[in-house]
């Protein structure tokens, strides 16, 4: 039973569909990554998810059950924005979680606010937005919350404060509860999560496991001796996503099989074969880059 | 999960204290400078002792209890009148001193001091009209309600203005956090008209033991004191949560509009344009719960009719209006979106 | 354990990857001795700043190519009972090293003879005899 299942989410605002069609699981324990270009819809989903928005279409299930009320004393949330109120201090901010909800536990928001570096006394409106941020981590955290979902858990934040939100979001997966978050800073995706989705266009485009996506996806690079050499039979292998050629080099972005299509490449006449590992960066903007003009490239439909 | 309002409330009662606080302190000023003029008994008392003074008491026809107080030496004659539940009436000659001002004349709730001044004797009156009607003490606070009411009147537009996030993913449904806010900021208006009576008793404590009337007017006058503010919360509750972006201006501007609108209602119909703005006035006020506050009305004789003929309709359309603007509110937020 | 495990997240290879490698370089360097205890993969996902299911993963890998074993209970630890273990994960080490430089090689475009020229004069610079010099 997955904690959150999302299935064939569509909303629309006004004309325009935010999320089209999205379909995303999170299992427990474990923790997911939402990556896409700004724009793409990850709020909008986050939205949807907490019945913060109302979906147009589709379905979102918490261990097989939807949203109530009640699935609050299990579910936290850091929004993207500010949501702090600026006349309250930040102590008043950790009573207002302490008589919301049954599991919070004060003194656990108390340290991380301490460790985060931020003076617990002071109004929200004289925090810098590192600090609002951390003050909803550090309020998310002591939740003692099954599931938690981040949306931008790190905006603002210094590289230390970055890298501790990190080490919260690991142990909770450690301790057995489930992460979605979402993140513009690939490095730490590629860290925390073991699943990937990237979203764009309101829908996903790529999703899997970080590792396998890594191990699978490569550029299998060759060089051809003379430019009018023919590509057909290895461009139209289904695990061939992208082909760019320039001039006499060609590089293949293949989803999988990297080797053999090497192999075939070096059989059709090319030399200086090389295989490219990809990094979730490369993964990523390949995904969501469109097919530019500069270069004789065929695109391929995705298949993921 | 209402922590949020009752700290909002908190800080609309505290400067609400503060305010009452200075009026009583005001009060203390005024008492201690007619402190001159004590209490009659404490009063005749004073007098009294001084062996110069010759004392005299008759029963006046009409039953009213008369004591004289002469004392040639001060040259001092007082005459204390007791009317029982109409009060007392004192009447003081003396010669002039320091003390005494050229022609006072001072008001607080039920004492009326007049002093006046010829020549080298001056002559201060005392009347103390006994019974307070309660009418009065809720015509201020009913002020005091619908201005910390309006203060209030937001609680939605406000969490709509940037806090939805927070508090929509809260255990509890929207409409249970809904008429807890609102519960709350009920709460806090009736406060309100509580503190605001009871500073002002303690005012007229200060000159005198108050004897309040609730009676007649005075209960509709309570009751419509209650639900006005209430009915008007309601509906800026409602308008706000339904504009929550201008929320602020709102709380200004509606006031405001509302007040002309009223004074458009008694524009003179003379000629068709007049009469038409008349008209869309009178439409546009019916909707205003302050429209229906008073305890009298005008009668078939154009006089006014304190007998509470028609207060029936009022209050009910008081409490409609908490319904219906309510319901509006609350209504617009199950529905808003982050 | 020593800390002799880095990964990098951003590098091509899964970081599942880097991990079972680095293991493995550890105990065929004798770093980690047969029967030494590895971290728990809760404690060594906290201190590497990685996913946890990725930690385990890593473990799953190494126990199927019988490089640790896990009690279930008590953790995991290297295995004791191939006497030859650290010189058989050696062996793979090594033939993964040469079998990247040889692919490399062809794919310049050099030839048996070029590459095992080539493949000589390193044996030479690196395997030779002492008291020639220690020529590292």
């Amino acid at each position: 039973m997955s904690s959150i299942k999302i299935s064939n989410l569509r909303k629309i605002y006004g004309s325009t569909p935010a999320v089209d069609g999205l379909s995303l699981e999170v299992q427990s324990a474990s923790v997911f990554g939402l990556l896409g270009p700004n724009g793409a819809g990850k709020t909008t989903t986050f939205k949807c998810m907490l019945g913060l928005a109302r979906p147009s279409s589709g379905e979102i299930l918490y261990d097989g059950k939807p949203l109530t009320p009640q699935s609050f004393e299990r579910i936290a949330y850091v929004p993207e924005r500010n949501v702090l109120y600026e006349w309250l201090t930040v102590d008043e901010h950790v009573e207002m979680n302490r008589r919301a909800y049954k599991a919070f536990d004060p003194a656990r928001a108390r340290e991380l606010l301490s460790q985060f570096g931020v003076d617990h006394r002071k109004r929200a409106s004289a925090l810098s937005k590192g600090m609002r941020t951390a003050v909803m981590v550090a309020c998310a955290f002591a939740r003692n919350a099954e599931i938690l979902v981040l949306d931008e858990p790190t905006s603002g934040l210094d590289p230390v404060n970055q890298r501790h939100v990190l080490s919260l979001i690991i142990n909770e997966a450690a301790k057995g509860n489930s992460v979605i978050f979402s993140s513009h800073q690939i490095g730490q995706v590629e860290r925390a999560a073991e699943t990937i989705a990237i979203v764009d266009r309101g829908k996903v485009i790529l999703s899997g496991l970080v590792d396998d996506l890594k191990a699978d996806r490569k550029i299998v690079e060759g060089i051809f001796p003379d430019v009018g050499f023919s590509l057909d039979g290895i461009a139209n292998d289904p695990r061939v996503s992208r082909v760019d050629r320039t001039e006499r080099i060609v590089r293949l972005l293949v989803t999988a099989g990297a080797d053999e299509i090497a192999s075939r490449l070096s059989a059709s006449g090319a030399t200086g074969i090389r295989v490219l590992d990809l990094n979730l960066e490369d993964i990523f903007l390949y995904a969501v880059s469109p097919v530019t003009a500069t270069t004789d490239i065929v695109t391929k439909e995705q298949s993921s | 999960m209402t922590y949020i309002e009752w700290l909002r409330i908190r800080n609309c009662l505290k400067v609400l204290a503060i305010i009452l606080v200075i009026l009583v302190g005001l009060a203390v000023v005024l008492r201690i400078s007619v402190a001159r003029y004590m209490s009659p008994a404490q009063w005749v008392h004073h007098i009294s002792r001084d062996p110069g003074t010759h004392e005299s008491s008759v029963t006046l026809p009409d039953g009213t209890k008369r004591m004289i107080l002469d004392n040639p030496g001060e040259r001092m004659h007082v005459i204390i009148d007791d009317h029982g539940s109409a009060g007392t009436h004192i009447e003081v000659t003396e010669p002039s001193s320091r003390a005494h001002k050229e022609n006072n004349n001072v008001s607080v709730g039920s004492v009326h001091v007049v002093e006046s001044r010829h020549g080298t004797m001056t002559t201060t009156i005392i009347d103390t009209n006994g019974a307070v009607p309660m009418l009065y003490y809720m015509a201020i606070a009913d002020v005091f309600a619908l201005i910390v009411a309006t203060i209030l009147a937001a609680p939605l537009a406000r969490e709509i203005n940037g806090h939805l996030e927070m508090t929509l993913t809260k255990p509890i449904s929207r409409l249970r956090y809904a008429l807890g806010a609102i519960g709350v900021d009920v709460v806090g208006i009736l406060a309100a008209s509580v503190m605001t009576v009871a500073a002002f008793y303690l005012c007229q404590l200060l000159f005198e033991t108050p004897r309040l009337d609730f009676s007649g007017v005075n209960t509709r006058a309570i009751l419509m004191g209650i639900a006005s503010p209430l009915a008007w919360y309601a509906m800026l509750c409602a308008a706000t949560t339904w504009m929550p972006r201008a929320y602020g201006a709102l709380l200004g501007l509606i006031p405001l509009g509302l007040l002309f609108v009223g004074l458009l209602t008694l524009v003179p119909t003379s000629n068709v344009v007049a009469l038409f703005i008349h008209d869309v006035a009178w439409v546009i006020s019916r909707f205003d719960p302050l429209t229906y506050v008073s305890v009298a009305s005008p009668n078939s004789e154009g006089t006014m009719d304190y007998s509470g003929a028609n207060f029936g309709f009022r209050i009910s359309m008081e409490a409609l209006f908490f319904v219906a603007y309510g319901a509006l509110a609350l209504w617009r937020w199950q529905r808003v979106e982050a | 354990m020593p800390a002799v495990l880095t990964v990098d997240p951003r590098s091509g290879v899964p970081i599942y990857l880097q991990i079972v490698e680095q293991v493995k370089r550890s105990v065929a360097l004798g770093v980690l001795r047969a029967g030494e205890q590895l971290p728990t993969v809760k404690q060594l996902a906290i201190d590497l700043t990685v996913n946890p299911n990725t930690v385990a993963r890593a473990y799953r890998e190494l126990e199927r190519e019988a490089v640790i074993e896990t009690a279930t209970g008590r953790g995991s630890f290297v295995r004791t009972d191939e006497v030859e273990s650290s010189p058989r994960v050696a062996v793979e080490i090594g033939r993964d090293a040469v079998e990247l430089a040889l692919r490399e090689a062809k794919a310049v475009g050099l030839d048996r003879d070029e590459v095992r020229a080539i493949f000589e004069a390193a044996l030479e610079r690196w395997f030779s005899e002492l008291p020639k010099g220690d020529s590292q």
